[in-house]
């Protein structure tokens, strides 16, 4: 239960984290690579990068990225790596659907039959249990579990 | 040939972070409270661990070499062949964390690597 809020929270805070990076960043004039020299190259990263760090959509999306970080992290104190990380695969199919929702991005047959594959995929791994590996708990400090 | 070994330093990265990362959050123990205080304590062992440490130097590693491989390969062959990297992480779990991975695991994370792969390739090429 615990495993299934925290990965659902973090999932969500991913999805829209990448909204609203999206967003933000497509407010922002793209690169212009072809026949660029290294330091204008350069040059044009900084300015975008200065441009961005203005951008309050860019701030949320950064700030909902590093939410889905720390709940993904607190996960792996308690659940399998090779579970939590195929969970979280769930947020795909979320990008998918925000983009096509939020952001009106075209989503063709193959990344719908994509995103229903990751969801048979997900629910798979969901039915094979979250823990298999021993903790050792003598290491774990005393106080820490309620 | 630079644009595989970046892409493979791109995967291996990111699975030896996971690892490193899961190691380290395994030593700072189960995450049970809610006590705003405890939270900190536990940030704060959490950061300052050595394999967490290890683990996001790794994922900083598989960043950048997804930038540079980006440089050199389209999007759409680096994202599509990063998707193997749910299956490298398992392999990772197995070897070093000593998860066991039933058969409805691995046709579980079997089926969101074709997924990923399937939704990774963009639209038109």
């Amino acid at each position: 239960m615990k495993t299934a809020v925290v990965l659902i929270t973090a999932i969500v805070a991913q999805a829209f984290g990448d909204v609203c990076l999206t967003k933000g960043m497509k407010a922002i004039a793209g690169l212009e690579t072809s026949g660029a020299g290294l330091s204008e190259l350069l040059s044009q990263v900084s300015h975008i990068g200065l441009q961005a760090m203005q951008s309050p959509m860019v701030w949320v999306g950064t700030l909902l990225l590093i939410v889905f970080f720390v709940l993904f992290s607190a996960a792996l104190s308690w659940a399998d790596l090779s579970f939590v990380l195929p969970a979280t695969a769930f947020g795909y199919v979320l990008n998918v659907a925000a983009g096509n929702y939020f952001l009106g991005e075209s989503v063709s047959n193959r990344r719908w039959a994509g995103a229903l594959i990751i969801t048979l995929g997900v629910l798979f791994v969901s039915r094979s249990g979250e823990r298999t590996s021993e903790t050792p708990r003598d290491e774990v400090a005393p106080g820490v579990l309620e | 040939m630079m644009t595989a070994l970046l892409i493979g330093l791109v995967v291996l990265g990111g699975s030896a972070g996971d690892v490193f990362i899961t190691k380290g959050m395994k030593q700072v123990g189960e995450i049970s409270t809610l006590n705003a205080r405890r939270l900190v304590g536990i940030f704060g062992r959490a950061i300052t661990n050595r394999y967490v440490l290890t683990g996001v130097l790794f994922m900083a590693v598989s960043y950048f070499s997804f930038l540079g491989a980006l440089r050199l390969a389209d999007l759409s062959l680096v994202l599509p062949a990063t998707s193997v990297s749910f299956v490298i992480t398992t392999i990772g779990a197995r070897l070093f964390l000593k998860e066991t991975i039933s058969a409805m695991r691995w046709a579980g994370i079997l089926l969101v690597c074709i997924g990923v792969a399937l939704i990774s390739i963009p639209s038109q090429p």
